[in-house]
C-alpha cells in the first residue's frame, strides 16, 4: 500500500472556507472569527455555525434538541438550500406537521421548506435503522440526485441504541461521510438524564464528542426550591432551559450558558447568558 | 417534501456474495479449487463472507451475528480477527504449520479488504465472476441457500426449511428432496450446509 502523506502548502485549494450557515436563532453571533482590521484583531460573527462542520446537539430528554434541528432545517430550506432530515425517532408525518407549524411562526415560507427537504424515514424502516450501510448509501443516493448541503440526523443514538459499544465506530463513519460529501451537518445526540451536565458524558458521551467538530449542550433546570427560586428569579415548579456551546474546533465561539425559551410556537429564542439573566431577573424583583 | 422510506443500496446478502467470489478469486478461481478438491471449504467461505460484511458494513455486533447465522460468538469473533497475512502465507505453502487463525475467515476478510479498496463493494456492478459459470459449476448454493433462510431461529425442523429452500436446486437437485434425506433438527445454517454437502 502507498503511504499517503500532504505538504502543508498541497492542503490550501481544499481547505474549506470559514463563513457560517445560519441556524435561525442567536446561536449563529455566538460562533465568530478573528479578523483583522487595520492594527487590530476584531471578533466577528460567523453568522451560524460553520460551514461544512458537523455539530453534535446533544440533551436531556425534552431539552429541545429536535426543535433547534428543525428550525435549522426551516432556515436553510426557506434560503434555498437543500437539507435531508434523517428522522430515526419521530415518523415523517409528525416531522412533517412540526416543520410546517413552525414555518409559520418563523414566517418562513412552507412551500419552499417542502420544496427544499428531502426526509429518510428510518424511525419505520428496521433495515434503515439497524443497517448503517444501508442508511448511508441512501443518505449518498439522496445528496447526489438531490444536491443536497445539510443533513440532520436526528437522533444518531437511535442508530446504536442498544449497542453502545458499536457507538464510536457508528458515529465515525456518519462523520467521514458527511466530510466525504462536504456536508454541513447536525447529529442530535441524547444524554442521559444521569449523566451531569458538567461531566464529558454531557456532550453526548464519549463515543460522539471527541468525533464531531463541536458540540452544543442544551439543558433544563426545574425551579425546585426556596434556593433555586431566589437565584434565578424564577417562580417554583418553572423550566429554565439553556444552551451552551461545549467546543468547536472550526472556529472561536461563547463559551457561556445561555438562557432560552421554546415559544409556544414551539421555536428556539436565546434570550441572554445566565449571569445576565439572574442579574436582570433580581433588579426586575427588587423595583 | 419527498420522503424516502426504503434504503437504496447497503444490500448486505449481495455485499456478502462478491466478497465469497472474490475469495474464490483469491484462491486462484474455481477451475484450480476443483482440481485440488478442495469444495468442502465453500460453506466456511460463505459463512465467513457474512460475517466480516455483518461486522464491517453493518456494525453488528458479535452477539448479533451470532444469532443472524446461527454461529457461536467465538466463531463470528475468531472470522473477523482472522490474521489475513498469516493465512495467505499459509496458503502460498510458505508456512509449515497450519496457523491457528480461521482460515476461511483470513480469506474472505483479504477479498472484503481488496473490494473496498477498489471501490466494487458498493458498486451496483455484479459478482466478479460470471454468474453462469459459478452457476454452471454448481458452487453457488451455499450462498444462495443462506440467502433464503436468513433471519430464521435456529434448531429449525424440516417443514421451515421446505418452507425457505423450496424451489432451489442444488447441483441438480430438488432442495426439498435433499431435505427428506437429513436428520432433524438442524442447529445452525453451518450444519444445515455441511448436511446438505454430505447428500449431493
Amino acid at each position: 500500500m502507498v503511504a499517503k502523506y500532504y505538504e502543508l502548502g498541497e492542503l490550501e485549494s481544499r481547505a474549506p472556507k470559514l463563513f457560517g450557515i445560519p441556524t435561525g436563532t442567536k446561536l449563529d453571533e455566538m460562533f465568530y472569527k478573528i479578523e483583522k482590521e487595520g492594527d487590530k484583531y476584531v471578533k466577528k460573527p460567523l453568522g451560524g455555525i460553520p460551514h461544512l462542520a458537523v455539530m453534535n446537539l446533544t440533551g436531556v430528554p425534552d431539552s429541545g434538541k429536535s426543535v433547534l434541528a428543525e428550525q435549522f432545517a426551516i432556515t436553510q430550506a426557506n434560503a434555498g438550500y437543500k437539507v435531508l432530515f434523517v428522522t430515526v425517532e419521530s415518523p415523517a408525518h409528525f416531522l412533517y406537521t412540526a416543520l410546517k407549524q413552525k414555518s409559520e411562526a418563523l414566517g418562513a415560507d412552507f412551500s419552499k421548506v417542502e420544496e427544499n427537504v428531502v426526509v429518510i424515514d428510518a424511525s419505520e424502516s428496521e433495515e434503515l435503522r439497524e443497517n448503517p450501510r444501508a442508511l448511508l448509501d441512501t443518505m449518498a443516493y439522496a445528496i447526489k440526485e438531490k444536491k443536497v448541503t445539510n443533513v440532520i440526523i436526528d437522533s444518531i443514538t437511535g442508530l446504536y441504541e442498544h449497542k453502545e459499544m458499536m457507538a464510536r465506530q457508528i458515529v465515525r463513519q456518519f462523520f467521514n461521510f458527511l466530510k466525504k460529501w462536504r456536508q454541513t451537518g447536525i447529529f442530535v445526540s441524547q444524554k442521559r438524564s444521569a449523566q451531569a451536565s458538567e461531566s464529558a458524558e454531557a456532550a453526548g458521551g464519549l463515543a460522539v464528542a471527541h468525533i464531531v467538530d463541536g458540540t452544543i449542550v442544551l439543558d433544563k433546570k426545574l425551579i425546585e426550591s426556596r434556593w433555586d427560586v431566589s437565584l434565578y428569579g424564577l417562580p417554583i415548579g418553572s423550566v429554565l432551559r439553556t444552551i451552551r456551546i461545549d467546543g468547536c474546533r472550526m472556529t472561536g465561539h461563547d463559551s457561556r450558558t445561555w438562557v432560552f425559551e421554546i415559544t409556544e410556537f414551539g421555536t428556539i429564542n436565546i434570550i441572554a447568558p445566565l449571569n445576565e439573566y439572574i442579574k436582570r431577573r433580581r433588579v426586575g424583583k427588587e423595583e | 417534501m419527498e420522503i424516502i422510506v426504503k434504503p437504496k443500496g447497503g444490500n448486505i446478502d449481495k455485499m456478502a456474495e462478491k466478497v465469497f467470489m472474490e475469495s474464490i478469486n483469491i484462491l486462484g478461481g474455481l477451475k484450480k479449487l476443483v482440481e485440488y478438491r478442495n469444495l468442502t471449504w465453500l460453506p466456511s467461505l460463505a459463512e465467513a463472507a457474512y460475517v466480516v460484511v455483518l461486522k464491517n458494513e453493518a456494525f453488528k455486533t458479535y452477539g448479533e451475528i451470532a444469532k443472524e447465522l446461527g454461529i457461536t460468538e467465538q466463531t463470528a469473533r475468531n472470522i473477523a480477527t482472522a490474521d489475513e497475512e498469516k493465512v495467505i502465507e499459509y496458503i502460498k505453502g510458505t508456512l509449515e504449520e497450519k496457523p491457528n487463525e480461521h482460515i476461511a475467515g483470513g480469506i474472505a476478510k483479504l477479498a472484503y479488504r481488496k473490494l473496498k479498496e477498489e471501490g466494487r463493494l458498493e458498486e451496483g456492478e455484479e459478482v466478479v465472476m460470471k454468474n453462469d459459470e459459478i452457476e454452471v459449476l454448481g458452487i453457488d448454493w451455499a450462498v444462495h441457500a443462506l440467502v433464503r433462510i436468513k433471519g430464521l431461529d435456529f434448531p429449525v425442523n424440516k417443514e421451515q426449511l421446505e418452507e425457505r429452500l423450496k424451489g432451489l436446486v442444488i447441483k441438480g437437485k430438488k432442495a426439498e428432496e435433499i431435505l427428506e434425506k437429513l436428520e432433524y433438527p438442524i442447529k445452525s445454517p453451518a450444519e444445515l450446509l455441511h448436511k446438505i454437502k454430505e447428500h449431493l
